[in-house]
Protein backbone atom coordinates (compact mmCIF):
# COMPACT_ATOMS: atom_id res chain seq x y z
CA UNK A 1 0.00 0.00 0.00
CA UNK A 2 1.29 3.19 -1.19
CA UNK A 3 0.67 6.81 0.60
CA UNK A 4 -1.99 7.79 -1.22
CA UNK A 5 -4.01 4.63 -1.09
CA UNK A 6 -4.08 4.92 2.70
CA UNK A 7 -5.04 8.55 3.03
CA UNK A 8 -8.14 7.85 0.65
CA UNK A 9 -8.86 5.12 3.06
CA UNK A 10 -8.43 6.69 6.27
CA UNK A 11 -11.74 7.96 6.71
CA UNK A 12 -13.04 4.45 6.49
CA UNK A 13 -10.01 3.28 8.55
CA UNK A 14 -10.79 5.52 11.70
CA UNK A 15 -14.62 5.35 11.45
CA UNK A 16 -13.15 1.65 11.73
CA UNK A 17 -15.40 0.60 8.93
CA UNK A 18 -12.60 -1.25 6.53
CA UNK A 19 -12.93 -4.95 5.80
CA UNK A 20 -10.28 -6.79 8.08
CA UNK A 21 -7.76 -7.47 5.23
CA UNK A 22 -7.84 -3.70 3.93
CA UNK A 23 -7.70 -3.26 7.94
CA UNK A 24 -4.40 -5.08 8.36
CA UNK A 25 -2.57 -3.31 5.49
CA UNK A 26 -3.28 -0.07 6.55
CA UNK A 27 -2.10 -1.09 9.97
CA UNK A 28 1.11 -2.38 8.48
CA UNK A 29 1.87 0.91 6.25
CA UNK A 30 1.37 2.91 9.55
CA UNK A 31 4.30 0.90 10.81
CA UNK A 32 6.59 1.70 7.64
CA UNK A 33 5.32 5.60 6.75
CA UNK A 34 6.47 7.31 9.60
CA UNK A 35 4.42 10.04 7.73
CA UNK A 36 1.07 8.63 7.05
CA UNK A 37 1.49 7.50 11.05
CA UNK A 38 1.85 11.13 12.15
CA UNK A 39 -0.87 11.86 10.35
CA UNK A 40 -3.06 9.62 11.44
CA UNK A 41 -2.21 10.81 14.82
CA UNK A 42 -3.29 13.97 14.18
CA UNK A 43 -6.53 13.15 12.47
CA UNK A 44 -7.46 11.14 15.85
CA UNK A 45 -6.01 13.62 18.62
CA UNK A 46 -7.72 16.72 16.49
CA UNK A 47 -10.84 14.48 16.62
CA UNK A 48 -10.98 13.42 20.22
CA UNK A 49 -10.61 17.29 21.12
CA UNK A 50 -13.24 18.14 19.20
CA UNK A 51 -15.27 15.44 20.53
CA UNK A 52 -14.45 16.42 23.96
CA UNK A 53 -15.97 19.98 23.62
CA UNK A 54 -18.20 20.71 26.34
CA UNK A 55 -22.15 20.39 25.21
CA UNK A 56 -24.11 23.02 25.83
CA UNK A 57 -27.54 23.02 27.55
CA UNK A 58 -30.90 25.00 26.51
CA UNK A 59 -31.11 28.07 28.99
CA UNK A 60 -33.84 27.77 31.64
CA UNK A 61 -36.75 29.87 29.83
CA UNK A 62 -36.32 27.63 27.03
CA UNK A 63 -39.30 25.82 27.55
CA UNK A 64 -41.54 28.99 28.37
CA UNK A 65 -40.33 30.76 25.51
CA UNK A 66 -41.10 27.69 23.29
CA UNK A 67 -44.84 26.65 24.83
CA UNK A 68 -45.37 30.05 24.00
CA UNK A 69 -44.33 30.18 20.40
CA UNK A 70 -46.28 26.74 19.92
CA UNK A 71 -49.31 28.19 21.49
CA UNK A 72 -48.87 31.43 19.02
CA UNK A 73 -48.28 28.91 16.31
CA UNK A 74 -51.67 27.27 17.06
CA UNK A 75 -53.19 30.45 17.17
CA UNK A 76 -51.85 31.15 13.48
CA UNK A 77 -52.97 27.95 12.46
CA UNK A 78 -56.42 28.31 13.53
CA UNK A 79 -56.77 31.89 12.13
CA UNK A 80 -55.37 30.04 8.97
CA UNK A 81 -58.09 27.56 9.06
CA UNK A 82 -60.90 29.89 9.37
CA UNK A 83 -59.35 32.43 6.62
CA UNK A 84 -58.55 29.06 4.19
CA UNK A 85 -62.44 28.04 4.78
CA UNK A 86 -63.65 31.58 4.30
CA UNK A 87 -62.04 31.85 1.72
CA UNK A 88 -63.07 28.41 0.06
CA UNK A 89 -66.40 29.27 0.58
CA UNK A 90 -66.16 33.01 -1.10
CA UNK A 91 -64.18 30.71 -3.86
CA UNK A 92 -67.50 28.27 -3.97
CA UNK A 93 -70.14 30.76 -4.29
CA UNK A 94 -68.38 32.64 -7.07
CA UNK A 95 -67.62 29.87 -9.16
CA UNK A 96 -71.29 28.52 -8.62
CA UNK A 97 -72.20 32.02 -9.43
CA UNK A 98 -70.28 31.96 -12.78
CA UNK A 99 -71.59 28.77 -13.78
CA UNK A 100 -75.57 29.65 -12.94
CA UNK A 101 -74.65 32.76 -15.31
CA UNK A 102 -72.92 30.56 -17.94
CA UNK A 103 -76.23 27.69 -18.05
CA UNK A 104 -78.34 30.78 -18.11
CA UNK A 105 -76.42 33.03 -21.05
CA UNK A 106 -76.41 29.27 -22.79
CA UNK A 107 -79.70 28.87 -22.28
CA UNK A 108 -81.18 31.91 -24.03
CA UNK A 109 -78.55 31.57 -26.70
CA UNK A 110 -80.19 28.41 -27.53
CA UNK A 111 -83.46 30.03 -27.79
CA UNK A 112 -82.40 32.91 -29.67
CA UNK A 113 -80.54 31.26 -32.11
CA UNK A 114 -81.57 27.94 -33.45
CA UNK A 115 -79.70 25.21 -34.81
CA UNK A 116 -81.93 24.93 -38.34
CA UNK A 117 -82.67 28.24 -39.42
CA UNK A 118 -86.46 28.54 -40.93
CA UNK A 119 -87.06 32.02 -42.05
CA UNK A 120 -90.65 32.92 -42.73
CA UNK A 121 -91.95 33.63 -45.74
CA UNK A 122 -91.23 37.27 -47.03
CA UNK A 123 -94.60 39.16 -47.55
CA UNK A 124 -93.66 42.81 -49.75
CA UNK A 125 -96.11 44.54 -50.66
CA UNK A 126 -96.27 46.43 -54.21
CA UNK A 127 -98.50 48.97 -55.86
CA UNK A 128 -99.73 47.59 -59.68
CA UNK A 129 -98.40 50.20 -62.23
CA UNK A 130 -101.07 49.81 -64.35
CA UNK A 131 -103.45 52.90 -64.01
CA UNK A 132 -107.19 51.92 -63.98
CA UNK A 133 -109.11 54.00 -66.67
CA UNK A 134 -110.32 56.91 -64.95
CA UNK A 135 -113.70 57.30 -65.46
CA UNK A 136 -115.69 60.42 -64.47
CA UNK A 137 -114.41 63.78 -64.02
CA UNK A 138 -112.09 63.03 -61.67
CA UNK A 139 -108.68 64.12 -63.00
CA UNK A 140 -110.83 67.16 -64.40
CA UNK A 141 -111.11 68.17 -60.80
CA UNK A 142 -107.67 68.04 -59.84
CA UNK A 143 -107.09 70.06 -62.68
CA UNK A 144 -109.89 72.59 -61.61
CA UNK A 145 -108.65 73.44 -58.21
CA UNK A 146 -105.60 74.51 -58.79
CA UNK A 147 -106.76 76.14 -61.83
CA UNK A 148 -108.87 78.73 -59.55
CA UNK A 149 -112.44 77.34 -60.51
CA UNK A 150 -114.81 77.78 -57.28
CA UNK A 151 -114.42 75.38 -54.93
CA UNK A 152 -118.58 74.21 -54.71
CA UNK A 153 -117.98 73.38 -58.49
CA UNK A 154 -114.88 70.66 -57.57
CA UNK A 155 -117.24 69.46 -54.60
CA UNK A 156 -120.11 68.91 -56.91
CA UNK A 157 -118.01 67.11 -58.99
CA UNK A 158 -116.37 65.14 -56.66
CA UNK A 159 -119.64 63.76 -55.23
CA UNK A 160 -120.84 62.45 -58.69
CA UNK A 161 -117.39 61.25 -59.08
CA UNK A 162 -117.81 57.67 -58.00
CA UNK A 163 -114.50 56.77 -55.61
CA UNK A 164 -112.00 55.54 -57.10
CA UNK A 165 -109.37 53.50 -55.39
CA UNK A 166 -106.03 52.19 -56.78
CA UNK A 167 -106.04 49.03 -57.25
CA UNK A 168 -103.72 47.24 -55.14
CA UNK A 169 -102.16 43.45 -55.69
CA UNK A 170 -100.21 41.50 -52.89
CA UNK A 171 -97.86 39.57 -54.51
CA UNK A 172 -96.08 37.41 -52.14
CA UNK A 173 -92.50 36.32 -53.07
CA UNK A 174 -90.20 34.02 -51.44
CA UNK B 1 -59.88 4.70 8.06
CA UNK B 2 -57.51 7.82 9.01
CA UNK B 3 -60.14 8.40 11.86
CA UNK B 4 -60.46 4.83 12.94
CA UNK B 5 -56.84 4.73 13.45
CA UNK B 6 -56.78 8.01 15.43
CA UNK B 7 -59.61 7.03 17.75
CA UNK B 8 -57.59 3.43 18.42
CA UNK B 9 -54.72 5.50 19.56
CA UNK B 10 -56.18 7.81 21.25
CA UNK B 11 -58.18 4.71 23.24
CA UNK B 12 -54.59 3.06 23.51
CA UNK B 13 -53.03 6.09 25.62
CA UNK B 14 -51.32 5.53 28.62
CA UNK B 15 -53.25 6.28 31.53
CA UNK B 16 -52.94 8.13 34.74
CA UNK B 17 -49.66 9.53 36.58
CA UNK B 18 -47.11 6.55 34.32
CA UNK B 19 -47.74 8.16 31.02
CA UNK B 20 -44.72 9.88 31.09
CA UNK B 21 -42.98 6.77 31.91
CA UNK B 22 -44.58 4.94 29.51
CA UNK B 23 -43.46 7.65 26.79
CA UNK B 24 -40.13 7.37 27.91
CA UNK B 25 -39.64 4.28 27.02
CA UNK B 26 -40.90 4.39 23.86
CA UNK B 27 -38.99 4.84 21.07
CA UNK B 28 -39.28 8.02 18.82
CA UNK B 29 -41.70 6.27 16.66
CA UNK B 30 -44.15 5.27 19.22
CA UNK B 31 -43.79 8.91 20.71
CA UNK B 32 -44.87 9.93 17.24
CA UNK B 33 -47.92 8.36 17.08
CA UNK B 34 -48.58 8.84 20.66
CA UNK B 35 -49.02 12.81 19.85
CA UNK B 36 -51.01 11.56 16.41
CA UNK B 37 -53.00 9.99 17.97
CA UNK B 38 -54.31 13.20 20.45
CA UNK B 39 -51.69 13.02 23.65
CA UNK B 40 -50.28 15.89 23.86
CA UNK B 41 -47.44 15.28 26.53
CA UNK B 42 -45.57 13.03 23.56
CA UNK B 43 -44.89 16.01 22.57
CA UNK B 44 -42.82 17.02 25.25
CA UNK B 45 -40.86 14.00 25.09
CA UNK B 46 -39.99 14.54 22.11
CA UNK B 47 -38.60 18.10 22.85
CA UNK B 48 -36.93 16.94 26.10
CA UNK B 49 -34.95 14.28 23.78
CA UNK B 50 -33.84 16.53 21.45
CA UNK B 51 -33.56 19.80 22.39
CA UNK B 52 -29.77 19.94 23.64
CA UNK B 53 -28.60 17.24 20.67
CA UNK B 54 -30.51 20.19 18.42
CA UNK B 55 -28.94 23.08 20.30
CA UNK B 56 -25.55 21.87 20.15
CA UNK B 57 -25.60 20.46 16.35
CA UNK B 58 -26.84 24.36 15.35
CA UNK B 59 -24.47 26.01 17.97
CA UNK B 60 -21.38 24.45 16.63
CA UNK B 61 -22.87 25.38 13.02
CA UNK B 62 -23.43 28.77 13.63
CA UNK B 63 -21.30 29.80 16.64
CA UNK B 64 -23.98 32.20 18.01
CA UNK B 65 -25.65 30.61 21.25
CA UNK B 66 -28.48 33.08 21.96
CA UNK B 67 -29.60 32.55 17.33
CA UNK B 68 -29.15 28.54 18.50
CA UNK B 69 -31.72 28.60 21.04
CA UNK B 70 -34.20 30.44 18.49
CA UNK B 71 -33.48 27.90 15.61
CA UNK B 72 -34.42 24.91 18.18
CA UNK B 73 -37.50 26.65 19.38
CA UNK B 74 -38.42 26.83 15.48
CA UNK B 75 -37.43 23.55 14.45
CA UNK B 76 -39.81 22.13 17.14
CA UNK B 77 -42.80 24.69 16.38
CA UNK B 78 -42.24 23.35 12.94
CA UNK B 79 -42.20 19.44 14.24
CA UNK B 80 -45.53 20.96 16.17
CA UNK B 81 -47.56 21.99 12.83
CA UNK B 82 -45.93 19.43 10.27
CA UNK B 83 -46.03 15.92 12.40
CA UNK B 84 -48.86 14.98 10.55
CA UNK B 85 -47.17 15.16 7.18
CA UNK B 86 -43.72 13.42 8.53
CA UNK B 87 -43.27 9.93 6.88
CA UNK B 88 -43.42 7.48 9.37
CA UNK B 89 -41.05 5.01 7.28
CA UNK B 90 -38.36 7.51 8.18
CA UNK B 91 -35.93 8.23 11.43
CA UNK B 92 -38.15 10.84 13.70
CA UNK B 93 -34.40 12.17 14.39
CA UNK B 94 -32.95 12.86 11.03
CA UNK B 95 -36.46 14.81 10.01
CA UNK B 96 -35.73 16.96 12.88
CA UNK B 97 -31.59 17.39 12.02
CA UNK B 98 -32.79 17.92 8.17
CA UNK B 99 -34.99 20.93 9.89
CA UNK B 100 -32.48 21.69 11.95
CA UNK B 101 -29.62 22.05 9.70
CA UNK B 102 -31.92 24.06 6.71
CA UNK B 103 -33.00 26.65 9.24
CA UNK B 104 -29.29 26.78 10.18
CA UNK B 105 -28.08 26.78 6.67
CA UNK B 106 -30.67 29.87 6.00
CA UNK B 107 -29.00 31.70 8.88
CA UNK B 108 -25.51 31.41 7.59
CA UNK B 109 -26.83 33.00 4.75
CA UNK B 110 -28.71 35.61 6.01
CA UNK B 111 -25.66 36.40 7.72
CA UNK B 112 -23.22 36.80 4.73
CA UNK B 113 -25.55 38.87 3.28
CA UNK B 114 -25.54 41.23 5.96
CA UNK B 115 -22.36 42.25 7.39
CA UNK B 116 -24.13 44.03 10.55
CA UNK B 117 -25.30 40.95 11.70
CA UNK B 118 -22.08 38.73 11.27
CA UNK B 119 -20.47 41.68 13.04
CA UNK B 120 -22.27 40.99 15.79
CA UNK B 121 -22.38 37.81 15.96
CA UNK B 122 -18.37 38.03 16.04
CA UNK B 123 -18.59 40.38 18.77
CA UNK B 124 -21.20 38.34 20.42
CA UNK B 125 -18.90 35.19 20.48
CA UNK B 126 -15.71 37.26 22.13
CA UNK B 127 -18.03 37.53 25.30
CA UNK B 128 -16.90 34.89 26.80
CA UNK B 129 -17.97 35.12 30.14
CA UNK B 130 -21.77 33.88 29.19
CA UNK B 131 -20.56 30.51 27.88
CA UNK B 132 -20.19 27.36 30.00
CA UNK B 133 -16.44 26.79 31.35
CA UNK B 134 -16.88 22.83 31.29
CA UNK B 135 -13.46 22.66 29.52
CA UNK B 136 -11.72 23.30 32.56
CA UNK B 137 -11.84 21.39 35.78
CA UNK B 138 -11.97 23.81 38.80
CA UNK B 139 -9.12 21.64 40.88
CA UNK B 140 -6.57 22.83 38.02
CA UNK B 141 -3.70 24.94 38.28
CA UNK B 142 -4.73 28.51 37.04
CA UNK B 143 -2.15 28.37 34.14
CA UNK B 144 -3.23 24.98 33.11
CA UNK B 145 -6.95 26.26 33.11
CA UNK B 146 -5.74 29.21 31.10
CA UNK B 147 -4.44 26.48 28.62
CA UNK B 148 -7.52 24.23 28.63
CA UNK B 149 -9.21 27.42 28.01
CA UNK B 150 -7.37 28.59 25.05
CA UNK B 151 -7.68 25.30 23.42
CA UNK B 152 -11.10 25.15 23.60
CA UNK B 153 -11.62 28.16 22.11
CA UNK B 154 -8.68 27.26 19.05
CA UNK B 155 -10.68 23.99 19.03
CA UNK B 156 -13.96 26.43 18.32
CA UNK B 157 -12.42 28.65 16.04
CA UNK B 158 -11.05 26.11 13.82
CA UNK B 159 -14.72 24.66 13.49
CA UNK B 160 -15.63 27.92 12.19
CA UNK B 161 -13.26 28.20 9.58
CA UNK B 162 -14.19 25.32 7.91
CA UNK B 163 -16.26 25.69 4.90
CA UNK B 164 -20.09 25.68 5.89
CA UNK B 165 -20.69 22.45 4.27
CA UNK B 166 -18.01 20.56 5.02
CA UNK B 167 -18.58 21.87 8.75
CA UNK B 168 -21.86 20.62 8.90
CA UNK B 169 -21.33 16.93 7.82
CA UNK B 170 -18.08 16.71 10.55
CA UNK B 171 -20.55 18.25 13.47
CA UNK B 172 -23.25 15.29 12.07
CA UNK B 173 -20.68 12.81 12.20
CA UNK B 174 -17.98 13.74 15.22
CA UNK B 175 -20.37 15.81 17.45
CA UNK B 176 -23.88 14.06 16.96
CA UNK B 177 -22.31 10.68 16.18
CA UNK B 178 -24.79 10.42 12.37
CA UNK B 179 -23.66 7.29 9.97
CA UNK B 180 -22.88 8.65 6.65
CA UNK B 181 -26.46 7.74 4.78
CA UNK B 182 -27.84 9.27 7.98
CA UNK B 183 -25.95 12.59 6.86
CA UNK B 184 -26.50 11.87 3.45
CA UNK B 185 -30.36 12.63 3.93
CA UNK B 186 -30.15 14.93 6.02
CA UNK B 187 -28.15 17.00 3.60
CA UNK B 188 -29.65 15.92 0.76
CA UNK B 189 -26.21 15.19 -0.72
CA UNK B 190 -25.19 11.42 -1.88
CA UNK B 191 -22.84 9.03 0.38
CA UNK B 192 -19.65 9.58 -1.85
CA UNK B 193 -20.15 13.37 -1.03
CA UNK B 194 -20.53 13.10 2.38
CA UNK B 195 -17.78 10.91 2.51
CA UNK B 196 -15.56 13.40 0.49
CA UNK B 197 -16.14 15.83 2.63
CA UNK B 198 -15.92 14.25 6.04
CA UNK B 199 -12.87 13.05 4.97
CA UNK B 200 -11.69 16.97 3.79
CA UNK B 201 -13.07 18.78 6.83
CA UNK B 202 -10.64 16.00 9.20
CA UNK B 203 -7.38 16.93 7.44
CA UNK B 204 -8.58 20.47 7.67
CA UNK B 205 -9.44 20.60 11.04
CA UNK B 206 -6.43 18.44 12.17
CA UNK B 207 -4.09 21.19 10.14
CA UNK B 208 -5.74 24.45 11.63
CA UNK B 209 -5.83 22.38 15.17
CA UNK B 210 -2.03 20.76 15.14
CA UNK B 211 0.32 23.58 15.84
CA UNK B 212 -1.94 24.19 18.97
CA UNK B 213 -1.76 20.43 20.42
CA UNK B 214 1.97 19.94 19.73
Amino acid sequence: MDCREFREQHLSYVDDTLPGIELVRMQMHLTECPECSRHDATIRRSLMLFRSLPRIEPSPDFSQKLERKLRDARVADAAALHTGRTRRLGAAVTVSSALMLAYIGLSLRQVDTPQDIVLPPVVALAISTEVQPSSGPALEMIAAVPAGLPLWTAALYAEQTPVHFASIESTSAR
Amino acid sequence: MAIIARKQAVQAQPQGATVREQLRAMDDSGVVSAFLGGEERAFSELVDRYQTRLLNFIYRTIGDREKAEDLVQEVFVRVYRHLHRFDRSKKFSTWAYTIASNLAKNELRNRSRNPLVLFQTVQKNWQDDDRPLQFEDSTSRPDDMYRKRFLREIVEESVAKLPEHHRNVFILRELEGKSYEEIAEITDCNLGTVKSRLNRARNSFAEIVAPYME
